[in-house]
């Protein structure tokens, strides 16, 4: 079967700035892929144009061997993309339970004339609708959670309900940014578990950009680093975090030297 | 661990998802007898009042449609329109052209069906005129859009509000009302059926995906996309709704008025529109009509204290403008101090009324989510995993019903070692070797993919 996700010389230019180029990447079928990379290596501009936020100027994106480039967002969501963003991308104002009404839009059949009608099928959608949010919402412990306003809940409660979020579009590729931040060592542990799980039951491909080293680490079969727009290695998770280029992006080229003798083998 | 095994095991589906809390019979029927006795008093009120305030009541519930027509772009899409007084405007005239120079009403005649028509005409004119506007409204948002929108108005004002064939210059277009809901009182009772007819739409169109779709969108636009939802579809939809509604609106209004002069549609009254939304509570229905329908009656109430109309009149000054300066007042109040609205006030009513608990805050009787408390990690990815053997029984199910052998060897973050989730307990001299880079193999999975 081929890559769930390609990426081919995907570039993209604001003013001046060259904040992609030339990045290649492949996500094949149920692998957990790690995209990482110092601040501003432009992980999160790829997931944008991987999305379709961004026009890129140069490469293409193909989901399952189709060229999704032009599509608008929304359709690239229908295809099975689903997204999560680095602050968090729910809802204020409505509740878990809503977030994940909203999350399911396109699932839900019935029109616009129809709901503004209140025809019966728009009531028999809804509640569906309602069950399986109740579904996906108990899949992931956050039942209790479900009337609740998001003010006020904890960031990692947060980022927990937008994964259910988007577990609600009903993807087949998950795009997570920076799933873990905002969480504690523990909790990064349990949601390294609930990845895996879930890649388990729900046949998910993930590509998820991420900071907490012993999470990608942990999870991830495949990883690949970005510096300053450009690709800069790629590789098994072990392989790349010996890399003497990935230690020197992070740590800054001088301390390359100090950081190849000093990390465990 | 076995605290740990206690935190993680899922208790029954039923223990978790309390339902709903729902009144009983009697709190149903208290609620449907406060229901009947707030309509039935505005009936009363409006059956029992002299000609004149009937007239008065009328226009108050053309000013809540108006309010609800507003509370759609400033409420739901979080945008500012200046310019409505041209969507109510062109809908007047579409309606009152048709119905005199087409369906050839009379000064005194006019049948029923012509009226419907030119209703239905004006609210599709005042739809596509504020479809236009959301077009715009797709690349333009904000303070930009807000001036768009007004020179969207004036353009109104100064171009089609001026066309001699739609409105008859300054003598303007007379509307006669439809035979049988001719007098204050009839008219009255027509302008509150209408009333209803766009607070349920208006209640469906929030209740539904359609609403949800258009908050998000208010929301942060990326993110709605990211949902799966099309923007740019949702955008002018709410736009061509809320254009709808103050076609309704400008219809009635003609009719109200029965003779449409384009000095009724100015600016001074857009800015009056947009102020009682904000009394009345952005996004809040029932806020929104009560502001309406005050702001609509108050040059009226202030008539009455003869005191006050004596002390303006030597001012040199009308009513309206009174309004307005009350109006700002009242907005300038309501965003310091209540920026829900009258909306937030009368809430803990309008929430029992809709079947909840009584209670003053919007949250008062869910339980508070409790911050879910981890015991301290003793063990890495695999220690946890183990816990989860309840599950893996559910999981190998599901797997197999989608064809895929379970074969996904799970890895401890701290040992390295490979091991089956059930065989997840190592052995604790191993816990004395800390690794903080966690160096492991991840194995991929062997599923032939």
């Amino acid at each position: 079967m081929g890559a769930v996700l390609e990426v081919k010389d995907m570039g993209i230019r604001f003013g001046g700035l060259v904040a992609l180029k030339d990045v290649t990447i492949e996500v094949p079928e149920w692998e957990i892929v790690g995209l990482i990379g110092p601040n501003g290596a432009g992980k999160t501009t790829l997931f944008n144009c991987i999305m379709g936020a961004y026009q890129p100027n140069t490469g293409t994106v193909a989901y399952r061997e189709r060229d999704i480039s032009l599509l608008p967002t929304h359709r690239r969501v229908a295809l099975g993309i689903g997204r999560t963003f680095q602050n968090i991308g729910l809802v204020r104002g409505l509740t878990v339970l809503e977030n994940c009404l909203v999350a399911q839009h396109p699932r839900i059949p019935y029109g616009a004339a129809s709901a503004l009608l209140g025809t019966p099928r728009s009531y028999s959608d809804e509640r569906r609708a309602r069950a399986y949010a109740m579904e996906v919402l108990d899949f992931l412990d956050l039942t209790r959670f479900a009337g609740s306003h998001l003010e006020g809940l904890p960031y990692g409660t947060l980022k927990l309900i937008e994964i259910a979020t988007v577990l609600a579009t009903d993807p087949d590729l998950l795009l997570l940014d920076e799933p873990s931040s905002g969480m504690g060592p523990d909790e990064a542990h349990a949601l390294g578990e609930r990845l895996i799980e879930l890649r388990k039951t729900l046949n998910l491909t993930v590509l998820m950009i991420e900071h907490h080293v012993p999470l990608v680490v942990g999870v991830c079969d495949f990883v690949y680093v970005l510096n300053f727009g450009q690709l800069l290695t790629q590789g098994r998770p072990q392989e790349v975090q010996n890399h003497p280029e990935v230690i020197a992006a992070y740590l800054g080229g001088e301390a390359v030297k100090e950081a190849t003798t000093d990390v465990p083998a | 661990m076995a605290s740990a095994t206690e935190v993680l095991e899922r208790p029954g589906r039923e223990e978790r998802i309390a339902p709903p809390w729902t009144p009983s019979v009697q709190g149903w029927t208290a609620r449907l007898l406060v229901l009947i006795g707030i309509f039935g008093l505005v009936l009363l009120v409006t059956a029992t009042r002299p000609n004149f305030w009937q007239e008065r009541i009328a226009l108050a519930a053309i000013w809540a449609i108006i309010g609800l027509s507003l509370n759609i772009v400033l409420g739901y899409v979080g945008q500012v329109s200046l310019g409505h007084h041209a969507f109510v405007g062109i809908a007047a005239f579409v309606s009152a052209w048709y119905v005199t120079e087409q369906a050839g009403c009379t000064i005194d005649k006019c049948s029923f069906g012509a009226f419907a028509t030119g209703t239905v005409l004006a609210a599709l004119s005042g739809a596509a005129a504020a479809g236009l506007l959301g077009l715009i409204a797709l690349r333009i948002r904000g303070l930009y859009l807000a001036l768009i929108t007004l020179a969207y108005g004036f353009v109104a004002e100064r171009s089609i509000f001026e066309i001699p064939s739609l409105t008859r210059g300054g003598a303007g277009m007379p509307a006669t009302r439809p035979d049988g809901w001719a007098t204050g009182e009839e008219f009255a009772y027509l302008c509150f059926i209408f009333l209803a007819l766009v607070i349920y739409v208006d209640w469906r169109f929030l209740r539904s995906k359609v609403g949800r779709a258009v908050l998000s969108i208010k929301h942060s636009e990326p993110v709605a996309a990211s949902y799966g939802i099309n923007v740019t579809y949702y955008k002018v939809l709410a736009f061509t709704m809320s254009g709808l509604f103050a076609g309704i609106a400008g219809s009635l209004f003609a009719f109200h008025s029965q003779n449409v002069v384009s000095n009724d549609f100015s600016f001074a009254n857009a800015t009056l529109w947009v102020l009682m939304v904000v009394v009345g509570g952005l996004g809040n229905r029932v806020g929104v009509v009560i502001a309406s329908a005050f702001f609509a009656l108050f040059p009226f109430l202030l008539e009455m204290w003869t005191w006050f109309a004596h002390q303006i009149e030597d001012l040199g000054r009308a009513m309206g403008n009174v309004t307005i300066v009350v109006g700002a007042i009242l907005a300038l109040f309501t965003i310091i101090s209540y920026p829900g609205g009258i909306g937030e006030q009368v809430s803990p009513i309008s929430r029992w009324l809709s079947g909840k608990r009584f209670s003053l805050h919007p949250d008062g009787h869910h339980d508070e989510p409790e911050v879910e408390k981890k015991p301290p990690s003793e063990g890495g990815l695999l220690s946890k995993l183990g816990l989860h053997k309840n599950n893996d029984e559910k999981e190998t199910t599901q797997l197999a019903a989608l064809g895929r052998a379970v074969e996904t060897p799970v890895v401890d973050a701290r040992t390295g070692e490979t091991a089956r989730p059930e065989t997840a307990r190592k052995p604790s001299s191993e816990d004395e070797t800390p690794d903080v880079w966690g160096a492991l193999t991840r194995t991929k999975s062997e599923d032939g993919n």
